[in-house]
């Protein structure tokens, strides 16, 4: 379990005080995978360094296993490190040592005995799939090999918390999925707790739990996957979810609706859990008189529900539209939209 | 020229002698002296393992001075100081002190441009590891410059073997001291020409040699 409390960093750079996290409260819980999501500079690398102490901050206390992280000695400063596995999107791994020693590395530091160390190493290799690269050199590899190296290593010493600074970042979609899947097979597998930062708001819907958006330093929001993408409260928030769920009707669309003539009645219908038992549009249509037109409309899964929307068009008398739409409403969204937009 | 071929090649074979004993005896002794100050350099050096605000620039203050000073001018300077460590000022033995004060600080310079060299995210994930600090040191920013350090201690020696046949003019023997006594000095072209052809043989030997390890060390 991982806790920020009211913690602060400012940076000093030559006569400019620069705040990159500001008064953060934060609880990752036990064997969750939890996103911080952000532009580059809102403060979320910052953050994820302030839990094992690579970056100490300058108030506020950041609780590791309900340990004040700053009270520790250096001795069990280092202990703890032990127990918390990092990996970074440019994987860090050592040029001059082999696939195997890297993952074996942090054991070795430790000062493990060798047959402890070949043991694990083979199961992680086994693990990540790359036992046949075990002698192979960091060069050798491929950027989604290399990370599966670096996830290896910080696996090593049985972390019980997985720090992610931007782990798939530099990776291609495809490689991306890959590594993905892999943290969560760890996460089941180890029941390990992920903090994971990311700009990629893919990656957040793919694998997190919950899930803060940063700006500036802050928490602007804050909750579960289903919760934000489906209900996003901030601009920022909402430009991050519309990166991965468009639901903009195309400008085609919008020109075809503008220039027909009349009063245009045009609503997103928000689809949640399970709604698809009945045919709700049809039966309003039928019912109520009046004629649906889809204009737009996508469906996706979050955290295994599924969510959609759909922007209609109705045509018809205005009472039965209303009476349509009150039929409608009792069992999904029902937001009335502008042309322009939302 | 008068040059008797029975003393012609026993004097190049002794001078060429000298010229190994004090450039290896200057480089040994050179290396004890800067690995550990160009390690030192790198890991006080501002925002780094140990940050040291008054070791580093006073380090750096005082390499910075040795490393201005030509070498030719370093000799004589410090004849007394040599003359306390050696007990003489004349000879291979004396000619060693100058060199590795002249070669210290250099070594100094190179191993921290290749310390420098070592991602400091590589060192940024090894701390998170719980790593100690002189572990970090030995364990990952020697082995990981290692390459780099060969390369650049190669450049020392031959640094090493031009200073060796400058220090030669001060009577420091070896191949340098030859070269002037008998090639300038007394005309002897063909003591010249010899002397002058083993110092590049021996450069380049000593680049190949470097280049060819140093590939080794990196593997590819």
């Amino acid at each position: 379990m991982i806790r920020f409390e009211g913690v602060s960093k400012q940076f000093q750079i030559n006569d400019q005080v620069i705040q990159a996290i500001d008064n953060v409260d934060l609880t990752v819980e036990k064997g969750e995978i939890y996103g911080v999501i952000g532009f580059s500079g809102a403060g979320k690398s910052t953050l994820i360094r302030c839990v094992n102490l690579l970056e100490t901050p300058s108030s506020g206390k950041v609780w590791v296993n309900d340990q004040d992280i700053q009270s520790l000695s250096k001795e069990n400063l280092r202990e703890m490190r032990r127990k918390i596995g990092m990996i970074f999107q440019h994987f860090h791994l050592l040029e001059s040592k082999t696939v195997f020693d890297n993952i074996g590395f942090p054991l070795s530091l430790a000062g493990e005995p060798k047959s402890k160390i070949n043991k694990k190493v083979k199961e992680l290799l086994d693990f990540v799939g790359l036992s046949d690269k075990a002698n192979h050199y960091p060069d050798q590899l491929s950027g989604g090999q290399k990370q599966r190296v670096g996830i290896a290593r910080a696996l090593s010493t049985s972390p019980e918390i997985l720090l992610c600074d931007e782990a798939t970042s530099a990776l291609d979609p495809q490689t991306t999925q890959s590594i993905l899947d892999l943290l969560k097979r760890i996460q089941k597998e180890y029941n390990i707790t992920i903090l994971m930062i990311t700009h990629e708001m893919q990656v957040i819907r793919e694998i997190c739990d919950r899930v803060a958006v940063m700006e500036l330093g802050k928490i602007i929001e804050e909750g579960t996957i289903f919760d934000v993408f489906s209900n996003p409260q901030h601009v920022t928030t909402r430009n991050f979810v519309k990166t991965v769920m468009n639901d903009e009707i195309p400008s085609s669309i919008i020109r075809m609706i503008e220039s027909k003539e009349g009063t245009k009645h045009i609503y997103r219908l928000l689809f949640e859990g399970n709604f698809a038992g009945d045919p709700i549009l049809s039966m309003a249509s039928k019912n109520h008189d009046v004629h649906t037109n889809i204009l737009f409309g996508q469906i996706t899964e979050l955290q295994g529900k599924p969510f959609g929307n759909l922007i209609v068009e109705f045509r018809g008398e205005d009472s039965d539209i209303h009476k349509a739409l009150e039929y409608i409403r009792e069992t999904v969204g029902v937001k009335e939209l502008n042309i322009d937009g939302c | 020229m008068d040059v008797k071929l029975t003393e012609f090649w026993p004097r190049i074979l002794e001078a060429t002698i000298d010229t190994l004993a004090m450039v290896g005896f200057s480089l040994l002794f050179a290396l004890i002296l800067g690995l550990p100050l160009g390690i030192i350099l790198v890991v006080t050096r501002p925002g780094n393992l140990m940050e040291n605000k008054l070791l580093f620039p006073v380090l750096n203050a005082i390499i910075n001075f040795f490393r201005s000073i030509p070498f030719i001018i370093l000799l004589v300077a410090i004849l007394p100081f040599t003359r306390v460590i050696v007990g003489t000022s004349i000879g291979t033995a004396a000619a060693t002190v100058p060199l590795v004060v002249f070669a210290a600080p250099y070594i100094a310079r190179l191993v921290e441009s290749s310390l420098l060299e070592v991602s400091p995210g590589v060192v940024e994930a090894t701390e998170a590891m719980g790593a100690r600090p002189w572990q970090i040191v030995f364990r990952v920013l020697v082995p990981e410059a290692l390459s780099s350090l060969i390369l650049n201690i190669t450049i020392a020696v031959i640094g090493l073997i031009g200073a060796s046949a400058m220090a030669g003019f001060v009577g420091g023997g070896g191949l340098g001291d030859l070269a002037i006594a008998y090639g300038y000095q007394r005309f002897e072209t063909d003591i010249m020409i010899v002397t002058v052809l083993l110092l590049v043989l021996l450069v380049q030997l000593v680049q190949t040699f470097g280049n060819k390890f140093s590939k080794i060390i990196r593997r590819r």
